[in-house]
């Protein structure tokens, strides 16, 4: 019973504790909630990309642009052949030309750029390669593509935007961490006497530190729960509306989900934001806090 | 009930205190004065533990304060009072709230709390101005408060560190009786204080410091001059 009325008192000083900060706490908030959801911007980001790898790794599909005045029909059937070759479909030019116009609204008059093309499809992931590898000699062929090779670039691009976020990130928390210790470190201060009188009085060391601590750590909730915010909206337009495009562009069937992570990302950003505030007011508690 | 033994305590190589040796008994009251400077202060925190000694031992119920580890200091306060010169009030809580806020901390029930400060008030003769605010008493009234709030837990041993070092001589007279009938309750009371004038109408113990060191161990009843 003793030790439910301590922590009933504790959240209650909390409480004082938060009110007597003021406009601190926005401050102080606003700028956790930039870092973390920037931190979770970047685990989301990274999250996003491994995905669209992880999908085109299982990749069944690649299109072959073929010359003008080819046989195509010819070409299809040996392709077909190939012990590994599930499928092969024909996209004579004029029907890709047809679709392309319909959806990006070029007149009727414009003359089609499109080459004939042909739609392999493969039994298995791991035969993408080889078959590749077989049929890239054939005559009447003009271009191979298929989707690794056109996201190796993007895997730089990853690398890089991933290490600046992260950089980025840290140099914010470094600023953060300062702030929250000094908003808390100013809070200590101003509370001196109190801190005095609990201490001369006999109360345990953890119930003058708790209120602080809890202090910080409600910045680490709030500005977690703020955070997420943007990642949501950022999930359901931005990023689905990318996706969207995306498939219209890539002349394959393609589909990934970044959003499975979302979760999980939001459970690192809130266990970081409460364990980094918590810690800083902790050690600030023991910087200032004597017994 | 406390014991000095060759107590020394030094601030870099200042000596704050040099080889005191006393005795006090359960029950007694005691003074102890001296100039500024002399050591009182010191003498108080190093019993409270706000300081520790440098050399010798202090005992307090046969426990060596000064070896005391850090995690056992809150249970050395608890079963003491300490009372301010400058009052140490919170400025922004009721007087009620002033005494119940330690008890508070220490997870005593609000039922509990109601009943021990009524009664503290009660004997400061403060119980109707328990919901009035620091700035509305007067100096002789915060410093009750300040003697209510000490003897609230019901500690054995009360200190006052300078108890009436913001007040006039007629009440200092009223803090110092008030507590000499918290002595005759049965608390052992420390009080430090340079007003010998007021010192010497009390017939108790008092221990005179002078630069640190303890000059005179005497009972005010035989020597009339402490610093003779």
């Amino acid at each position: 019973m003793r030790s439910i009325r301590i922590i009933w008192r504790i959240l209650k000083e909390t409480y004082q504790s938060i009110k007597f900060s003021g406009m601190s706490n926005f401050m102080v908030i606003s700028i956790l909630t930039v870092t973390l959801a920037l931190f979770g911007g970047v685990l989301q980001f990274n999250s996003s990309i491994k995905q669209i790898y992880q999908n085109l790794d299982n990749q069944l599909e690649f299109s072959i642009y073929l010359i003008e005045g080819a046989e195509t029909k010819a070409i299809a059937q040996k392709i077909s052949q190939i012990e590994a070759v599930k499928k092969v479909d024909i996209i004579p030019k004029d029907i890709a030309w047809r679709t392309f116009r319909d959806k990006f609204g070029f007149s009727e008059d414009s003359s089609n750029p499109l080459p004939d093309t042909l739609h392999v499809n493969v039994k298995r992931a791991q035969d993408l390669k080889p078959v590749i590898e077989q049929i890239k000699n054939y005559s009447g062929i003009e271009q191979i593509s298929y989707a690794p090779q056109l996201f190796q670039g993007l895997r730089r691009v990853r690398s890089i935007l991933f290490s600046f976020g992260l950089f980025i990130t840290l140099i914010l928390a470094i600023s953060t961490i300062t702030i929250i210790s000094n908003t808390i470190q100013l809070i200590v201060k101003s509370r001196s006497l109190e801190i005095k009188i609990l201490r001369l009085v006999g109360v345990d060391d953890w119930y003058i530190r708790g209120p602080f601590i809890t202090h910080g750590i409600f910045y680490g909730l709030v500005s977690s729960l703020i955070a997420i915010i943007p990642l949501v909206i950022f999930q359901n337009f931005v990023w689905n509306s990318f996706q969207a495009s995306f498939k219209t562009i890539m002349p394959l069937t393609f589909t990934f989900d970044s959003g499975n992570e979302l979760g999980l990302i939001f459970v690192i950003m809130f266990l970081t934001g409460i364990i980094v505030c918590g810690t800083s007011s902790y050690m600030v508690t023991n910087r200032y806090i004597k017994v | 009930m406390i014991k000095f033994k060759n107590v020394s305590k030094f601030y870099g190589p200042i000596k704050a205190l040099d080889n005191i040796n006393f005795e006090i008994e359960a029950g007694e009251m005691v003074f102890i004065v001296g100039p500024s400077g002399a050591g009182k202060s010191t003498l108080m925190k190093l019993l409270y533990r706000e300081e520790r000694n440098t050399h010798g031992q202090i005992l307090i119920n046969n426990i060596d304060v000064s070896s005391l580890s850090e995690d056992k200091i809150p249970y050395l306060r608890r079963r003491m009072g300490i009372i301010f010169q400058d009052f140490k009030l919170l400025p922004n809580k009721s007087i009620f709230d002033n005494i119940a806020y330690g008890l508070r901390g220490l997870g005593v029930s609000e039922f509990e709390i109601q009943k021990r400060v009524a009664g503290a008030l009660n004997l400061v003769g403060l119980l109707e101005r328990a919901e009035a605010f620091p700035e509305e008493l007067s100096g002789g009234e915060q410093q009750r408060v300040g003697i209510a709030r000490a003897i609230v837990q019901g500690p054995p041993l009360v200190i006052a560190d300078e108890p009436t070092g913001n007040l006039d001589p007629k009440t200092s007279i009223e803090i110092f009786n008030l507590l000499k009938s918290v002595s005759l309750r049965g608390t052992t009371v420390i009080v430090s204080t340079h007003n010998h004038k007021i010192v010497k109408e009390f017939k108790e113990r008092v221990l005179v410091l002078e630069d640190g060191k303890l000059v005179n161990d005497t009972l005010l009843s035989s020597v009339s001059n402490p610093y003779a």
